[in-house]
């Protein structure tokens, strides 16, 4: 199967109103809501016309990059890449080679595609983060001048110009002769071949750095650990889901507060009772 | 008495909440964003330009943090400035920005690890679960309940920002707080460990030595996963979280060389027979 100009069109838009940081319809709805995979997976299988596989294709790359946090702007991987150049390619992969889209080798493929692209979306976000300092200095110019409503334009119209340039016209190129690449991927990359299965190795060795992004910052002291391996084995050894796990760690964290509070109203007995927050 | 109108404080919190990250540069992050959001509430305060140029100067200065949880430092900021309009003592430039500098390194610490590092992705994990053989309630369960939760926290603290304005920031860095805050934490470390265990899966194929099946007398491979996991569960794959924890936190090492570090181990483990997908067409 191909992917047309203009399905490849719609992805590189999507990949403007998604892309990190400063994606052009904001943080909680661009970056934190279309731009991760799993979101992403149910515009890219309606453009595609196959939602449900596009969803479980979409499924081992989500999980790559489940716990991905940019402390102070700095992106490990930006996911705008992962989701509308990643899981469209791996879709057209896995359907060209008549892979089972649920099954083991489509995964594989999937997570490995993943884990490639990723440092394509890095490239782009410090792309959009460095033009963007056009648009700010040219507005700190205006400023100068009492110009006020130049922060509407720098807020708003003028990054979608940068998104053009960075997000639009590669996403939309890289689609489009990236399906036409990836229809030989059986016979220029097979399975058994030792690099391809370092990439697939990959697949499975990144979301460890993702949980470890994750961890670093929950916790402070080597001790904290406990409560980790403790809730690894919950899910692993016992089995539990995330859910349950999650109503087990909340009876730890409720246990925690009550002490922490007995012993702040101990500190500050005899000084007038404080209201709760 | 000077009072900003409901109409501009709105305009204002959805200005922030669109606009924090939209034209990110690395030079000011957030700085545009934030006089922004704070433009509508000037000129409404004050009545010349010239006055108003002044003040908007107020938020020159760089600022970043996580910035939805930021939304309080933008509502404490709007009821400071009506506070200074009506001539209230001891809140100048200075005391503004002291204010946004003392809190944007929590917030950001509060929000990168709760919001962004527990929430989202314990949302997600929810998300996958529903989204098994492709059904749709996966993503949309996520779009909704995301969506509604985050944007009504977002208008609430913004709107307590500005309510308590000052008198916010104990509620942010008081002991009371922290104590909450330590415990959501204790909640955080269980969930990031059960996520391991669900959603990272990392085997070697080494085999150890052959047995000998006792009744057809055929060889069969000990493999060193079984006995690993014999011995604690999925141990290898929390080794790897651990290792890669440990250089990131305690050696320093960027998230992209720990990458690249994987990207090595995973060519030298497959030619070392250590790792095998054992996958094919």
């Amino acid at each position: 199967m191909s992917i047309s100009w203009l399905q490849a069109g719609l992805l590189g838009f999507m990949s403007v109103l998604a892309a990190s940081t400063p994606a052009a319809l904001g943080t909680t709805v661009g970056n934190y809501t279309l731009n991760r995979p799993l979101v992403a997976s149910l515009f890219v299988g309606l453009i595609l016309g196959d939602v449900p596989g596009a969803i479980t294709i979409a499924i081992p790359m989500q999980i790559i990059y489940i716990a991905l946090v940019t402390p102070g702007g700095t992106v490990a991987a930006d996911l705008r890449a992962v989701s509308y150049i990643g899981i469209p390619l791996a879709y057209v992969t896995c359907v060209s080679q008549g892979l089972d889209l649920a099954g083991a080798e489509a995964q594989g493929i999937a997570g490995a595609l993943g884990a490639l692209v990723g440092t394509v979306g890095t490239v782009m976000f410090y792309g959009t983060a460095m033009m963007n300092l056009f648009w700010q200095h040219y507005g700190w110019a205006r400023l100068d001048k009492g110009d006020f409503n130049v922060l509407t334009k720098v807020e708003v119209f003028l990054p979608i110009v940068t998104h053009i340039v960075i997000s639009f016209i590669p996403v939309t190129i890289l689609v489009y002769y990236g399906a036409g690449a990836v229809e030989n991927f059986k016979s220029a990359l097979p399975m058994e071949a030792w690099y391809m299965k370092a990439l697939f190795t990959l697949g499975s060795l990144l979301p460890a750095v993702g949980i470890a992004i994750l961890l670093k910052s929950v916790i402070n002291k080597t001790t904290d650990l406990i409560y980790f391996v403790g809730g690894f084995a919950l899910a692993k050894s016992l089995g539990l889901s995330l859910l349950a796990a999650t109503a087990i760690g909340g009876m730890f964290a409720f246990v925690n507060f009550q002490i922490a509070m007995a012993s702040y109203k101990g500190a500050s007995s005899g000084a007038d009772d404080e209201e709760d927050i | 008495m000077k009072k900003i109108s409901k109409a501009s404080l709105s305009k204002s919190f959805w200005r922030w909440w669109y606009g924090n990250l939209t034209c990110f540069t690395h030079e000011h992050m957030q700085t545009f964003g934030y006089m922004w959001s704070m433009l509508p509430i000037i000129q409404e305060l004050y009545p010349t330009k010239e006055e108003q140029a002044e003040k908007l100067r107020t938020y020159y200065p760089f600022f970043n943090t996580e910035p939805q949880i930021g939304c309080i430092v933008v509502g404490i900021t709007a009821g400071l400035e009506e506070a200074r309009a009506n001539g209230a003592e001891g809140i100048d430039d200075e005391m503004i920005n002291g204010i946004r500098a003392g809190l944007m390194g929590p917030l950001a610490g509060i929000g990168d690890s709760l919001i962004v590092g527990t929430y989202i992705p314990v949302l997600l994990g929810i998300a996958l679960g529903l989204s098994e053989g492709g059904s749709v309630l996966g993503p949309i369960f996520y779009i909704i309940v995301w969506n509604i939760t985050s944007i009504w926290f977002q208008k609430f603290i913004y709107d307590k920002g500005y309510e308590l304005g000052g008198n916010a920031v104990e509620m942010i860095v008081g002991e009371q707080a922290m104590a909450f805050r330590e415990s959501i934490i204790v909640l955080g470390r269980i969930i990031v460990g059960a996520m391991a265990g669900s959603w990272v899966s990392i085997n070697t194929s080494v085999i150890l030595t052959y047995g000998l099946d006792p009744e057809t007398g055929d060889k069969i491979p000990v493999f060193l996963q079984e006995k690993l996991d014999g011995a604690f569960p999925g141990v290898l794959t929390m080794v790897f979280v651990l290792l890669c924890w440990w250089l990131m936190s305690k050696k320093k090492v960027s998230p992209v060389k720990v990458m690249l570090l994987m990207v090595i181990l995973a060519f030298v483990g497959v030619l070392i027979g250590f790792f095998d997908p054992g996958l094919s067409y």
